[in-house]
């Protein structure tokens, strides 16, 4: 139960100050001295945090079920063929610096969310689909022999032997994958997501400071929260 | 290069190379492989295969893919070779597409017209590109043959593009409108991510040292950097303004140096920051895990700690070091692309300027560099750390 409390004392104070940013208000003036508004308004917290949350979660899914798939066609007896394309496309995509991707999505579907899930997705799959590789190829030989010497079908050898071995590992593909899709999402703004990014934005573009810096602590408390629920998921499953 | 050759003769069928020229062929007719713009902001008409090059570019870019697919699917002896050789054909005369669109379509009489690349294009280079993957992996080539092929390929690009047949293409009318700039951005992006990639080098060896020789420093170092990564980048670079501007203030001769609270010294900070974790990591792994057997023989030999360092644990660890100053090299380079945001110029700020025009050649004057950029440093650095492996003595 306690790994359980660094997430949870984190999510209320992300929600908390989504809700009532005003609280800080003094800290805020402070920095800003020279504005009269110094709350970003233009567009609730919670409403963007809720939108932010969404766009990483649903190219999280999507993004784990296709680079699973994708990992155990791969691996199969009928997909080994395209077991070093994949590989390759894993290791050489994740060399495209998420922020060129993001901008190459909106010359070809314009702006907006869409273009956004999409670069989202896609970049978000390699990460998934490089562990995924990793993880069902760590299995070892012996232990899939075992298993279909007991008369296990090789489905039911994929599901209850190599994916439970090699969960770890996924998972641990995931956590990259959902921690470089906060901070894309948050960039997402600049082509019309409506992110936590955008009070970022606007604020560097009318140089109001305290809009930045509402922007960058709620962005930064998500990606926190978010990593310490993975940490105590994992700590979780092996204390199994 | 013996040994290469036999591979090819009458090897199985190669489903692989035979789907991507299916799925290039589908994709290069039925979406669009350029569009002809009335000038740089309207969206332009686009065209198909067969309007945009006519029958004959159609045939031929049907042939190329056809001919591709079948040489996958049939007993041939030397499949790989022809391909390789048809691919990079193929690959190299790509350009020849555009140039042709250009001179069938582009108005004579209106200078703000222009042609832009269709995703049928980006398709076909894409699906190109892959197959090319693919056969050098078959071939089990080694690097100086796949340096070769994408040497060629590229001079064959810088020459294409160089001539007057793509002049209007709008990706090089945004280049030729600001070369002065362009070079300036390829500069300031170079430094930025190189400055920080030394900065933190030098940083992380310390460290690693210092994880080395007292227990105590290890977990804390390691976490302190893993929470620096987990903060997104706009954040830490949102963050890193209000207290250099309160630095600032509080020192002004800190203006004096050029430090202020947007431009390049938070860029600079925060790409430090970022880049501690995968110096760290492997610079610490790399010089634990040399093996104490070996350490031990040194030690026989009559080395002394400083030798064994130097001589010994150093060489061996520097591949590993390498894989890491890879790794931190190709992120410090995407996430100076953000950090035009803050004003500190690079490539980043062809992005979003462009995004905040809608001038989306703009915006791939600013993507693409910083792609090539990644890409050229993953081959360079992936290159450095295969020639410092050891190689066995016995071999």
């Amino acid at each position: 139960m306690r790994a359980w409390l660094p997430p949870l004392m984190l999510a209320t104070l992300l929600c908390g100050l989504s809700a009532g940013m005003s609280v800080l208000e003094p800290l805020y003036e402070w920095v800003q001295p020279d504005k009269q508004q110094v709350i970003y308004e233009r567009e609730s917290f919670l409403s963007l945090l809720q939108n932010h949350i969404l766009l990483v979660l649903i190219s999280a899914c999507i993004g784990t079920l296709v680079a699973v798939a994708g990992g155990i066609f791969a691996t199969r007896p009928s997909g080994r063929d395209f077991l070093p394309l994949v590989s390759q496309i894993a290791s050489i995509g994740q060399t495209f610096p998420p922020v060129a991707v993001l901008a190459l999505a909106v010359p070809v579907l314009g702006f907006g969310e869409a273009p956004i899930l999409l670069a989202l997705i896609l970049y978000g799959l390699l990460p998934i689909l490089r562990n995924t590789l990793a993880g069902l190829q760590g299995v070892d030989a012996t232990v899939k022999q075992a298993a279909l010497g007991m008369g296990m079908s090789p489905l039911r050898v994929l599901l209850q032997v190599e994916l439970p071995l090699a969960g770890r590992v996924i998972v641990a593909g995931i956590r990259t994958s959902v921690t470089i899709n906060i901070a894309t999402a948050a960039i997402g703004s600049t082509i019309g997501a409506r992110t936590l990014g955008d009070p970022v934005v606007a604020g560097l573009v009318n140089g109001n400071t305290a809009y930045v810096l509402q922007g960058a602590i709620l962005i930064g408390l998500l990606a926190l929260t978010v990593d310490s629920l993975f940490e105590a998921a994992e700590s979780r499953a092996s204390a199994i | 290069m013996s040994s290469t050759w036999s591979t090819s003769d009458l090897s199985p069928p190669n489903r692989v190379v035979s789907v991507l020229a299916l799925s290039a062929l589908v994709l290069v007719w039925v979406l669009n492989l350029g569009t002809i713009l009335p000038n740089r902001i309207v969206p332009g008409t686009g065209h198909g295969l067969l309007s945009a090059i006519g029958w004959p570019g159609a045939m031929l870019v049907t042939a190329a893919l056809s001919g591709c697919l079948l040489i996958a699917l049939l007993p041939l002896r030397f499949r790989y070779v022809s391909l390789l050789i048809l691919v990079s054909a193929s690959l190299a005369t790509l350009p020849l597409l555009l140039e042709v669109f250009a001179a069938r379509h582009l108005p004579e009489n209106s200078p703000y017209a222009r042609s832009s690349i269709g995703s049928g294009f980006w398709c076909l280079l894409f699906f190109l590109s892959l197959m090319l993957i693919e056969i050098f992996g078959r071939l089990g080539s080694g690097r100086g043959l796949q340096l070769i092929v994408v040497a060629v390929i590229c001079g064959s690009w810088v020459w294409l593009f160089q001539g007057d047949g793509l002049e209007s293409l709008s990706l090089v009318r945004e280049f030729n409108a600001r070369p002065d700039k362009f070079e300036q951005a390829l500069w300031t992006h170079l430094a930025l991510a190189l400055g920080a990639v030394t900065i933190s080098a030098g940083l992380a060896f310390v460290l690693a040292l210092q994880m080395i020789r007292s227990v105590a420093w290890r977990r804390p170092v390691l976490s302190v950097v893993s929470f620096l990564q987990t903060i997104p980048s706009l954040a830490v670079f949102g963050l890193l303004i209000a207290p250099l501007s309160a630095l600032v203030e509080a020192y002004p001769v800190l203006q004096a140096l050029g430090i202020r609270g947007i431009g390049w010294a938070p860029a600079m900070l925060a790409l430090v920051a970022y880049s501690l974790l995968p110096m760290v990591r492997n610079t610490y792994v790399a010089l634990t895990e040399v093996p104490e057997s070996l350490a031990d023989a040194g030690r026989g030999m009559g080395m002394n700690e400083r030798q064994l360092f130097f001589r010994l644990k150093l060489p061996l660890a520097l591949p590993v070091i390498v894989e890491g100053v890879r790794i931190t090299t190709i992120q410090a380079i995407g996430l100076t692309a953000v950090a035009a945001l803050i004003g500190a110029g690079g490539f980043g700020s062809f992005i979003f300027q462009g995004l905040g025009q809608a001038a989306m050649d703009l915006v791939l004057l600013g993507a693409l560099p910083t792609i090539a950029l990644a890409l050229l440093a993953d081959a360079l650095l992936s290159m450095l750390a295969a020639s410092l492996r050891p190689t066995p003595a016995t071999a």
